[in-house]
């Protein structure tokens, strides 16, 4: 028969290594019904009958976090054979609050206490025979990282699950308390005995979820009186202070102190890193590290060798000559070398700089760091009405959107998270950049400012939603405090910072074969096919293909926004159009639409007809309508799983194309204005538009006293 | 009896009282911030703060180490 094992602890005590270490790439990873709370399951190493499934690390079983009731419903109801609680070593105390939780659950425990490693370096001892006693399960010594000792904390778990020994609740509370709790189990019917203690306990905490847990719920408010008055504090406080006195009082046996030391290495680490003067700068620095090494030297020699060698010179002109040589048709020749190969390839040309990318993101998480940063970050974010944790969804956002969105799951706080989902896209991900590059290229020279203007439009934008989404009653109310644990930095292993970087990498990979193939071929299909003299087929004249009658049908919409002149206005509307599909479709759409097969990645061969098409300000425009609305498909998919409701998925959805249409909007009318006197309704329309934002911005709210700064930047980004 | 954010650096405090609103007391109970057990700071930026409790860093907005009472 099959045996379950939970994997049970606190975050950060290497619960995640533990769980690969035992299974593998054996994995299975989904969402747990209803919440977006990654669910992980996956087989034990050579045991096809052992499924271990990792829980959301947890500090207690209460019902505050939604990832405490995710694990605790699963607890309770699943009821897996056997819990391994993984304890951090290097901080006992703490670790041990959740196991003597997970003791009175009645499933068997076994504990693993982990980085010993480091505990045994820094001069302490764990005695775990003690610690056994104490609690009375079997504990054993691992490491995580190191491998070592796991392998044995697994057929341990085996063997218990297979025994099916219920745990014995070994710690005790003060008499006064454990009295109460006796009667409270007395009072539960139909019940196993080894489960009645937890159910107590939680009855006495007045924890109304667990309500629904249980068939017959006692009434039980007699001794909760009894309790608050005995120990002058409320229930809760007084079962979380036992615990605590109890973990004190055998910790002096279980745990030989190092004393002599007081500062840890982290801590001296963090008096440097996270010191008031220090922060920013050390910060500043790690950043424009990571930026130069995996954009301009590492990243873009692998980014110009897989565009100009891999796909340039050998897969193109070996795909053509292939087909051409099996005498394939010269449409279908076209299709797949033209549309798919040079689609799929322009997007693949990105992989290896977001991967360089993501492994110093995923170095700077593992050892730690990164968790300093959303503190450093969180008193400025805080201004605008984010939490500092914001921080890391936006950073690898700018790499790619998808595993920005999906990392905005670490921030509890439901309203954060959502704001955080947002206005995530709004940094310029790797597959604007092109966009940037072509419109640099057509119209200002090259000139390094429009790039650089684009990341603060992108910030400013972040900025200024934050701020205007703040006020309204969808997100009002008070910021959620922050409180966050800081892991201890160490070394991360090889395996994992590699196996994050794919994890993140490969959702970027996926969507350049499913998405972006799909639509090079429609696009493909609607630009090839219309109606030309009189009937449906392949069509000569561009202009009357689908495309070009889609294009023409919904060209008035972006009108006043200057995207006009020559009659080709309907190219600049597909276009834009196609970007919502995917930002990499941009480029290689125009190429298509002027008629060249194959444009370099900044389209230089189209600055000539782009240039002729816009004005430099309609074409600014074109840029930011494309840098802040809607992203590709893949992100809004990601939108709608991590947003998990229909409602607000389209809210996002619609806030980013309407910020992106007014604010492009507003640069035409108002640049235009500036540089050439023109004006007319659109120009009215605009400065209205304006005064609704800054009253939107500046309007009465009890924090908005620091906001003059930023408000400026927005004004000079239009 | 002072608010944690008073407290210098480096300085080993006993917790008095923790205030706050019950979800984010509870939080902080759960994380070890309980009566009786010690604090030091380990760095402190515009009254954010790192603090060391129960051999683990927990870094802490204002407004909650406000709430916090040595």
């Amino acid at each position: 028969m099959a045996v379950k094992i939970a994997l049970a602890g606190n975050p950060n005590c290497g619960k995640t290594t533990l769980f690969n270490a035992l299974t593998g790439s054996n994995q299975f990873v989904g969402n747990w019904p209803g919440v977006t709370v990654e669910k992980k399951e996956g087989k034990l190493k050579g045991h096809k009958d052992v499924v271990i499934m990792d829980l959301p690390g947890i500090y207690s079983l209460s019902p505050y976090t939604l990832e405490e009731v995710v694990a605790r419903n699963y607890l309770i109801a699943e009821r897996p054979d056997a819990i391994l609680n993984i304890v951090d070593g290097t901080n006992i105390e703490r670790n041990l609050y959740l196991s003597t939780q997970l003791m009175e659950l009645g499933i068997p425990v076994i504990m693993a206490v982990n980085m010993m490693d480091v505990v045994e370096k820094s001069g302490e001892k764990i005695h775990t025979d003690k610690l056994s006693k104490k609690l009375g399960c079997e504990v054993v010594e691992i490491s995580a990282l190191k491998g070592t000792g796991i392998k044995e904390a697994a057929e341990k778990a085996v063997k218990l699950a297979e025994s099916r020994k219920a745990a014995v609740v070994a710690h005790e509370f003060s008499k006064e308390a454990e009295d109460i709790i006796a009667e409270v189990e007395g009072k539960i019917k139909g019940m196993p005995e080894e489960q009645k203690r937890f159910f107590a306990i939680k009855l006495l905490e007045k924890d109304d979820k667990i309500n629904e847990m249980m068939t017959n719920v006692p009434d039980v408010s007699a001794e909760i009186k009894e309790m608050e008055d005995k120990f002058d504090d409320d229930t809760e406080s007084v079962i979380t202070n036992e615990r605590y006195v109890y973990i004190s009082s055998i910790i002096g046996d279980c745990v030989t102190k190092n004393t002599k030391e007081k500062l840890t290495t982290s801590d001296r680490i963090d008096r440097i890193v996270t010191n008031r003067w220090a922060a920013l700068p050390i910060f500043a620095l790690v950043m424009f590290i990571v930026y130069y090494v995996s954009v301009t030297t590492v990243g873009a020699l692998l980014t110009d060798w897989t565009n100009d060698t891999l796909f340039a010179e050998w897969i193109i002109p070996g795909a053509q000559s292939f087909f051409e040589g099996i005498g394939c048709a010269d449409w279908l020749t076209g299709l797949i070398v033209d549309g798919v190969i040079s689609g799929v390839g322009a997007v693949l040309g990105f992989v290896p700089q977001m991967l360089v990318l993501f492994i110093f993101l995923a170095f700077l998480e593992s050892c730690g760091y990164m968790a300093r940063v959303a503190f450093i970050m969180d008193r400025i974010f805080r201004k605008f009405g984010l939490s500092g944790k914001s921080f890391i969804p936006m950073l690898i956002g700018s790499g790619c959107g998808v595993p920005g969105i999906m990392a905005s799951r670490t921030i509890e706080n439901d309203r954060d998270r959502k704001m955080t989902i947002m206005t995530t896209t709004f940094v310029p991900c790797g597959a604007k950049l092109p966009i940037i590059a072509m419109i640099a290229g057509a119209f200002f020279d090259n000139s390094g400012w429009v790039a650089t203007s684009c990341y603060f439009v992108g910030i400013a934008a972040i900025i200024c939603s934050g701020i205007i989404l703040k006020k309204t009653k969808m997100f009002a109310g008070d910021p959620a405090p922050f409180v966050m644990e800081l892991p201890a930095y160490h070394w991360p292993t090889v395996s994992n910072v590699l196996r994050s970087m794919w994890e993140r990498g490969w959702s970027f990979i996926k969507k350049a074969g499913t998405i972006i193939l799909l639509s090079t071929i429609v696009l493909w299909f609607l630009m090839s096919f219309g109606w030309e003299s009189g009937s449906f087929g392949m069509v000569e004249e561009l202009n009357n293909s689908i495309l070009a009658s889609i294009g023409s049908a919904i060209a008035w919409i972006f009108t006043p926004l200057g995207w006009t002149n020559a009659g080709e206005g309907w190219k600049m509307a597909v276009a834009a159009i196609t970007g919502l599909i995917a930002k990499e479709n941009v480029v290689a759409t125009f190429g298509m639409l002027y008629g060249f097969g194959e444009v370099a990645e900044d389209g230089a061969e189209i600055w000539g007809n782009l240039a002729a098409a816009m004005t430099p300000i309609a074409a600014y425009g074109f840029l930011v309508f494309n840098l802040l609305c809607a992203p590709c498909f893949a992100a809004m998919g990601a939108i709608k799983r991590e947003m998990n409701n229909a409602k607000w998925f389209w809210f996002a959805i619609g806030y980013q194309c309407g910020l992106a249409y007014v604010v492009s909007l507003c640069i035409y009318q108002i640049g235009t204005l500036i540089t050439t006197g023109t004006f007319g309704i659109g120009t009215v329309v605009a400065f209205l538009l304006v005064i609704g934002f800054l009253y939107l911005l500046f309007r009465p709210y009890k924090e908005s006293s620091s906001l003059k700064v930023d408000a400026k930047k927005v004004v000079s980004a239009k | 009896m002072m608010p944690l954010t008073m407290v210098k650096t480096g300085e080993e405090n006993t917790i008095k009282k923790v205030g706050g609103k019950e979800e984010t007391r509870r939080f902080l109970e759960n994380l070890g911030f309980v009566v009786g057990g010690v604090v030091t700071v380990v760095s402190e930026i515009g009254g954010n703060m790192i603090v060391n409790v129960k051999d683990s860093r927990v870094a802490i907005g204002k407004d909650m180490a406000n709430k916090i009472m040595v």
